[in-house]
């Protein structure tokens, strides 16, 4: 075969290949470092040692992380889904429009205002303190809009002549949700819901003042106490840690919560209805 | 010259006690577009009306204006004397004594079986379903093909069956009328005619709206034809008449060409 090389095809592969190769460093450097530090010990212990925070074990980190970004799923979900079948049901309505508008809105407002807003309502008016519950409505709320966006999409997806035809059968639009519509969507739907899940594992700035401490705390005892998590842990370590260890430890924890991710996004890809792409 | 409009309205016939169906004035316009203007037509409490016409005449439209899957027009639909928008009990309701068999054979992505019961409602009904889904099956044409694979899923049949399963679908609910879009367009011969077999039996006690591209079908099956084209109709009368005395120009400008010019 002979050997062109076509002009475009070399400036897309200039522009491209750097844009790939520098997170791909990135990512291999993470586990390059986190590789050394991390064991099953380090995942499955939270044992402090003295000094700055700087614990062996990450489990406490990681199972506040997980509680946190599971937790804020399962607050969106019930609204974003309810949110979405309005939106579907009262198709092509002025009200569609305006809502539609309202939650690309909300998509543009930076994570750390919604941490800041829940500073003020839930942990000073409403009270609940540096709190696991007042994290997860932070979170929640960081959620909503791509949650409500891509549930939207997924009932998008369902062919209308589904939807005439049940209607047609003469049922009620509560059956057609529940039976139609659904059930048609649902493994997008829970794609959707591990996607969430995802993005808020990687969120930092809503949880920051809002639901975790620094230290001191291994295991919440109940939805009202704070936590730790691997985000603020990372952060924490990095910026104050001064024992030796720390800066390991941060990459230790890097490592963990990038393989969580990785899990949660796989998971979703794998969930994914076939036909699918990306 | 009087313009279409009128015309349809003097021949428009009077609401009598033999008549199921009464459409009145029936205009719909989508996006700004009209689609459908001033529609006036009738269906008797029994037989098959052939719905004819070009296609982009506006007959899918006019089926879905009939059971509310389109809302947005004017004028008044009345079933059985009683106006369907004002339906005791709603749409859904009102829904359930109409089966439509939708011009694209849209099958739910489940079993056979389940797509036959979709629509079954209440407690006895649903009590009976395995009987009533044999029943429906076996009006369809498709008992005998299906008998063995109940639990298959409806996606594995061919077209022309999964257009047989949506008029099982459709029977099973026991309509009280039955619009029909094209419901042997992909059917061999066979089959088309075990079906319109089953179309002449259950046109003895419930009014049929069939559409049809296929003159010689409609000329076979109807008792009634409805001739519609540009979202008007032009001509309503009784088989014989229409396919051999057409009186209006465009008719038999439709029966020789097949071409329709109106305006
Ligand atoms: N949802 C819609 N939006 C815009 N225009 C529409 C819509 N539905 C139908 N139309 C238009 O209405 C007209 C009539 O369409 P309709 O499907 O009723 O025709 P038809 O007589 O059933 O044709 P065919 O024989 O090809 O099925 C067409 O010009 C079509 O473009
Ligand atoms: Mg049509």
């Amino acid at each position: 075969m002979k050997w062109t090389i076509h002009p475009a095809k070399l400036l897309l592969t200039l522009v491209a290949l750097p844009a790939l190769l520098i997170p791909a460093l990135a990512l291999g450097y993470i586990v390059y470092q986190g590789g050394a530090v991390i064991s099953w010990q380090f995942i499955s212990t939270s044992a402090e040692l003295s000094g700055f925070g700087a614990s062996s074990g990450v489990f406490s980190q990681l199972a506040g992380s997980l509680l946190l970004a599971v937790g804020a799923c399962i607050v969106a979900t019930p609204v974003a889904l309810g949110t979405a079948l309005f939106y579907q049901l009262s198709n092509n309505s002025r009200l569609c429009h305006h809502l539609e508008l309202l939650i690309y809105l909300l998509q543009a407002v930076p994570p750390i205002v919604y941490g800041l807003f829940g500073l003020i309502l839930f942990v000073q008016i409403f009270s609940l303190g540096v709190s696991l519950i007042a994290g997860m409505l932070v979170l929640a709320m960081v959620l909503l809009p791509m949650l409500t966006l891509n549930n939207i999409t997924s009932l998008q997806r369902i062919a209308i002549e589904q939807t005439d035809a049940a209607r047609a059968l003469g049922l009620t639009e509560s059956a057609l949700v529940l039976r139609v519509w659904l059930r048609q969507s649902r493994r997008e739907l829970i794609t959707g819901q591990l996607l969430a899940i995802a993005r808020a594992l990687s969120e930092t700035a809503p949880i920051l003042f809002t639901a975790t401490v620094f230290s001191g705390v291994v295991w919440p005892d109940s939805l009202l106490s704070p936590v730790t998590t691997l985000q603020t842990h990372i952060f924490y370590l990095a910026q104050e840690g001064n024992h030796p260890q720390s800066i390991d430890v941060a990459w230790g924890s890097a490592l963990v919560l990038v393989i969580t991710i990785v899990l949660f996004s796989l998971l979703a890809r794998a969930l994914k209805p076939s036909g699918g792409n990306l | 010259m009087i313009s279409n409009s009128r015309l349809s309205n003097i021949t428009a016939p009077v609401q009598h006690p033999t008549t199921a169906l009464q459409i009145d004035q029936l205009k719909l316009s989508i996006q700004g577009q009209p689609i459908l203007h001033e529609i006036s037509l009738s269906l008797p409490t029994s037989g098959i009306t052939a719905l004819i016409g070009p296609s982009g005449a506006g007959k899918s439209s006019l089926l879905h204006c009939i059971n509310l899957l389109q809302q947005a027009w004017q004028g008044e639909i009345t079933l059985h004397q009683k106006s369907i928008r004002q339906w005791p009990g709603g749409d859904e309701k009102l829904r359930r004594h109409i089966g439509l068999v939708a011009q694209k054979p849209t099958v739910f992505p489940t079993t056979i079986y389940r797509n036959v019961v979709f629509g079954i409602d209440g407690f006895w009904q649903r009590r009976n379903a395995h009987a009533i889904a044999e029943q429906a099956l076996r009006q369809a044409a498709l008992w005998g093909e299906v008998k063995d694979r109940l639990h298959a899923p409806a996606a594995s049949l061919s077209l022309g069956q999964q257009q047989r399963l949506c008029l099982a679908r459709a029977l099973a609910i026991k309509p009280k009328l039955l619009l029909l879009d094209e419901p042997t367009a992909s059917l061999d011969p066979k089959s088309k005619q075990l079906i319109e077999q089953a179309l002449s039996q259950l046109a003895s006690h419930i009014p049929l709206l069939l559409v049809s591209h296929n003159l010689e079908q409609a000329q076979r099956l109807g008792e009634q034809v409805i001739f519609m084209c540009e979202g008007k109709v032009i001509e309503q009368a009784d088989c014989d008449t229409f396919f051999n005395h057409p009186q209006r120009v465009e008719s038999k400008e439709f029966l020789r060409w097949a071409v329709c010019e109106c305006d």
